[in-house]
């Protein structure tokens, strides 16, 4: 038996030589099985023969898969733990109702704000008519009022003593008026 | 009665605007039904935030909706929501408020978490923990991944969708998401290897 010279290192990626190089692991992990694409005959070939690249092929795939399988259970249990959405159905026939509705809204409250701001405007003065006569008297009589009130302020401000407080004014006054009625009751009693 | 925790679209939103032909989107609560899922997982694993995901999800598919006339079915209607969700968390990422929430968020992903979610099949409980720690290291590693070489792989390996499917979603060349696929799996093989290596 003749001892062999060391081998240099083959070249990587060629089949039965060498290992298989990233872009071939890469190509080979990136393919799925139904790809149209043709496979890379040469790393295939490397694959039959060589254990330790199969191997590591088989450990890649296979932890690519838990990878997808555990990520994807993972985010199905988040998904479930948040809350659920509520898509509103859309009803067509619903929109015109409901411009009717509004439109039916606006017009009755319209004329109820017109009529709130004319009542608190000052009333015109009629000038044709019984109306007219009617609202003559009318200021009259509320002309009288108004000056009456006005006196009855103007004599309670220039009386010195304030009409609450006029039985306090002379207490001597009001005592013997109180005698005074104090007798009579007594005589009429009698 | 509705359930409290029910929650609705703005109804406002929903009602505007005037359809001038039929499309996938005009029955939003099926398309809510089908996708909603898978949307909210993909914005989970770019993310990493629970809350920032739901919201992201609710607003893609209020986005789609509002949008849905241009949708022209020139792709599938999930790859077309999971465009504009990426678009979304594209745009939720660049505020530096995104960063500076993703420090205090109590609703961010715990890898732990998404490790104990493996499924237990029939094996040992050693093979079970094996398996949780592959996969908290590829969660691990995909966050260590630049924003768009993790985009490239959740969506395929994640989402399952195909190189082509992918371009059409990034907006990306076939040949530049190949190459960032490609970097995102060298990334995550050396790490994969890593612990074999220690071990022998």
């Amino acid at each position: 038996m003749t001892l062999q010279p060391p081998q240099p290192p083959a070249p990587s990626g060629i089949a039965g030589c060498a290992h298989l190089t990233g872009e071939q692991f890469g190509e080979l992990l990136a393919r799925s099985a139904g790809s149209p694409e043709p496979s890379d005959a040469l790393a295939e070939a490397h694959l039959r023969t060589c254990e330790q690249c199969a191997a590591e092929l088989a450990a890649l795939r296979e932890s690519l898969a838990l990878f997808r399988e555990a990520s994807s259970a993972y985010a199905d249990r988040q998904l479930r733990l948040l809350p659920q959405w509520r898509i509103p159905l859309r009803h067509h026939g619903l929109q015109p109702a409901y411009f009717a509705a509004a439109a039916i809204l606006l017009i009755s409250v319209i004329p109820m704000q017109m009529a709130h701001r004319r009542s608190q405007l000052p009333k015109p003065v009629v000038a044709a008519g019984a109306s007219a006569v009617v609202a003559a008297g009318d200021q009259a009589r509320t002309a009288e009022s108004d000056d009456a009130l006005l006196e009855d302020v103007n004599s309670e401000g220039s009386a010195s003593v304030p009409t609450p407080m006029q039985a306090l004014d002379n207490p001597i006054v009001a005592t013997e008026n109180a005698v005074e009625s104090g007798a009579t009751s007594n005589q009429r009693k009698d | 009665m509705v359930p409290e925790n029910i929650q609705t679209f703005p109804s406002t939103v929903l009602n505007l605007g005037a359809e001038t032909r039929a499309t996938p989107l005009d029955d939003l609560e099926t398309v809510v039904a089908l996708y909603q899922s898978r949307v909210f997982r993909f914005l989970l694993a770019t993310l990493r935030d629970r809350d920032a995901a739901e919201t992201l999800t609710q607003e893609t598919f209020l986005r789609a909706w509002t949008a849905r006339a241009s949708f022209r079915e020139d792709c599938s209607l999930p790859t077309w929501l999971i465009r504009i969700a990426l678009n979304l968390a594209r745009d939720h990422t660049r505020t530096g408020r995104f960063r500076f929430w993703k420090h205090i968020s109590t609703s961010a992903v715990d890898v732990d978490d998404v490790a104990a979610s493996v499924p237990n099949r029939e094996g040992t409980a050693e093979s079970h923990l094996i398996a949780r720690q592959q996969v908290a290291l590829i969660w691990e590693t995909v966050a260590e991944l630049s924003p768009r070489q993790r985009t490239v792989f959740v969506l395929r390996f994640l989402e399952e969708m195909e190189i082509p499917e992918i371009a059409a979603v990034t907006g990306l060349p076939l040949g530049t998401v190949k190459s960032h696929l490609y970097r995102a799996l060298n990334t995550v093989r050396s790490r994969h290897n890593a612990p074999r290596k220690e071990t022998l």
